[in-house]
């Protein structure tokens, strides 16, 4: 489906009198697309484009507000969809996706889903569209997916359904346990964790340093990874290590063994770097790098990418320690996926360091705008 | 609400303004999303710029050599003519050491003023050769070269009591790749739905 007629010469035209004028002008006809395949589970119901463009001092800002109204035109309970967004023109490589994850959407339902993307460059002419909006793909209740996944958003969608059902489970069982006030104190608690997370400014640079031999005096050195283990893990590390100097970390590389009696194609390593005061922080994610990996039972493979990762914190760097690892994500050959469990995550002091789910993250929002009962409400919905 | 002038905007996104003005811009950002997105943007194009406007190339031992050559030049000329002095007064005012001097002098004058102008240009501390994905004030983006596709957000970090305290919740985790992405995982405020936004980079 194409919303929009294309209008490439309008928008040259209209490019080089935002910049001469140098002020907000709405955005003309052809600057997006929005493309569902064929047999979309999902229908746009409506369309509310507040898109702008201004030129500021020799670049152009271009400000892409979308607001979606879609509607659920199968027959299934939806649970989760993501967008693929391609800027060719501005950044030829660069890529996003914006997902929804943790929606309850019934057939029929509609529900609103906003794109906010903002696009610089030099001024200069462009033609054609500024931005295609692409559906990956539809989560449903059940897990099937529907969708080209040219992001691997099948995977990652079913990670954060489990993580939700496994977060949603457990604010419903301490709510069966102590009623109310029990779930009260644990979303006061989740909120703490929340405010109290110690937190770090990540820069990743792909393809070079992330920053001057200059600005970063301090000798280069091969760091090597401590581990966090789970005993119910499929996957474990055996050994790794990273270049650290200063604040800059480049190029981790983990062995890692499959423990389990199935073939593993996806593993995801947790990534925590120390600082020099003792305080720990989750750095980044490490995801293997061969799309093609099939680690057969006993065997065991290299979880590496060639990527730079400064750290910092208020503006200041934040000096490595030293690293730990854990394996945060397995998925087998047949597409099953195995995550660590709240109790492992509590046990190894993680969920003090980790970010909420997406799931625990809506429903304390949803208790701190609406207070408990509309908590309770949503909780028995599932 | 009254907001702050763009230029005022501008000066605090540089780090240009007084302390007083600072504190002043600093309280008002604490309190306004849309002040502080637009110090976010011409933090961001501040960022750009550099890149865009780089002076051409200046090969700078070549200009000195150049230079310290048509000094010599003058000076010998000035020997040149030195060994059949005249009469001040008969000699015509743009003529022999006189015109060579000054020629010299000009080009001198010249040369300095292009150095001035374009002073030589500092090692730059945060170079990047590759592509860049970070966070920002009000979103997440990837950069390459003169292009920036970022991803906004719209959610503000909130203050509330939690058993007596005033504690400040942050309403975006982000959550960087090593294999080249970062990603942002919050409620829209606009629409309470559970929003996670992505920047990649494909080869």
């Amino acid at each position: 489906m194409r919303i929009k007629a294309q209008g490439p010469l309008a928008l040259v035209g209209f490019l080089s009198v935002a910049s001469l004028l140098a002020q907000d002008i709405p955005l003309p006809g052809g600057s997006v697309k929005i493309n569902l395949p064929d047999g979309s589970p999902l229908l746009i119901a409506r369309v509310t484009d507040q898109s702008r463009a201004r030129a500021r001092g020799a670049a152009m800002v271009i400000d892409l507000d979308l607001l979606l109204q879609l509607r659920n035109v199968s027959d299934r309970q939806i649970h989760g969809v993501t967008w693929r967004v391609v800027a060719q023109e501005v950044a030829v490589g660069g890529y996003a996706s914006v997902a929804y994850p943790s929606l309850h959407v019934g057939p029929g339902e509609t529900f609103p889903a906003r794109i906010d993307i903002e696009l610089v460059r030099p001024t200069q002419a462009m033609s054609g569209s500024l931005v295609e909006v692409n559906l990956d793909g539809v989560l449903f209740q059940d897990l099937s997916f529907f969708g080209p996944d040219r992001l691997n958003s099948s995977r990652s969608m079913m990670a954060r359904e489990m993580e939700a059902q496994r977060d949603r489970d457990y604010f419903k069982r301490i709510l069966a346990q102590g009623g109310p006030e029990s779930l009260k104190t644990a979303m006061l608690e989740s909120l703490t964790r929340q405010a109290e997370r110690p937190r770090l400014d990540v820069r990743v640079i792909r393809g070079g340093p992330a920053v001057t031999s200059a600005a970063n005096p301090a000798p280069e050195r091969a760091a090597q990874f401590a581990f966090l283990t789970f005993p119910d893990a499929p996957v474990a590390p055996v050994d790794g290590y990273a270049r650290v100097s200063g604040n800059e970390a480049r190029a981790p590389r983990i062995n890692v063994r499959n423990d389990s009696r199935q073939v593993v194609k996806y593993v995801e390593i947790g990534w925590l770097v120390r600082d020099p005061s003792g305080r720990q922080y989750l750095a980044a994610s490490i995801p293997t790098a061969d799309p093609g990996l099939l680690l057969r039972p006993g065997g065991t493979a290299s979880v590496l990418q060639d990527s730079a990762l400064d750290f910092s914190r208020d503006g200041r760097p934040v000096n490595v320690q030293d690293m730990t690892a854990y394996v945060s994500q397995v998925q087998f050959a047949d597409g099953k996926m195995w995550a660590p469990d709240r109790g492992n995550l509590e046990k190894k002091r993680l969920l003090d360091l980790l970010p909420p789910s997406n799931e625990e993250q809506r429903l304390s929002d949803l208790y701190r705008k609406k207070g408990i009962n509309a908590l309770m409400e949503e909780l028995k919905k599932y | 609400m009254n907001h702050p002038d763009e230029a005022t905007l501008a000066l605090q996104a540089g780090g240009d303004l007084g302390p007083l003005a600072r504190w002043r811009v600093d309280r008002h950002l604490e309190r306004c999303g849309r002040c502080r997105d637009q110090v976010a943007a011409f933090q961001a194009a501040r960022e750009l710029l550099p890149k865009i406007a780089a002076p051409p190339l200046v090969h700078w031992n070549r200009m000195a050599a150049e230079m310290k050559a048509n000094i010599r030049l003058g000076l010998a000329a000035g020997e040149c003519v030195r060994a059949e002095p005249e009469p001040l007064r008969n000699t015509p005012l743009f003529a022999g050491a006189r015109a060579a001097v000054a020629f010299a002098s000009v080009l001198v004058l010249l040369a300095g003023s292009v150095v001035l102008e374009r002073p030589a240009p500092k090692p730059e501390i945060a170079a990047i050769e590759g592509v860049e994905f970070q966070t920002t004030a009000n979103g997440i983006q990837v950069r390459e070269g003169g292009g920036t596709l970022r991803l906004l957000h719209g959610a503000q970090d909130f203050r509330m009591q939690i058993d007596g305290r005033l504690r400040s919740v942050p309403a975006v985790n982000y959550t960087p790749g090593a294999q080249g992405s970062m990603g942002a995982g919050y409620v829209d405020p606009q629409t309470e739905v559970a929003t996670v936004t992505n920047v990649y980079y494909a080869d």
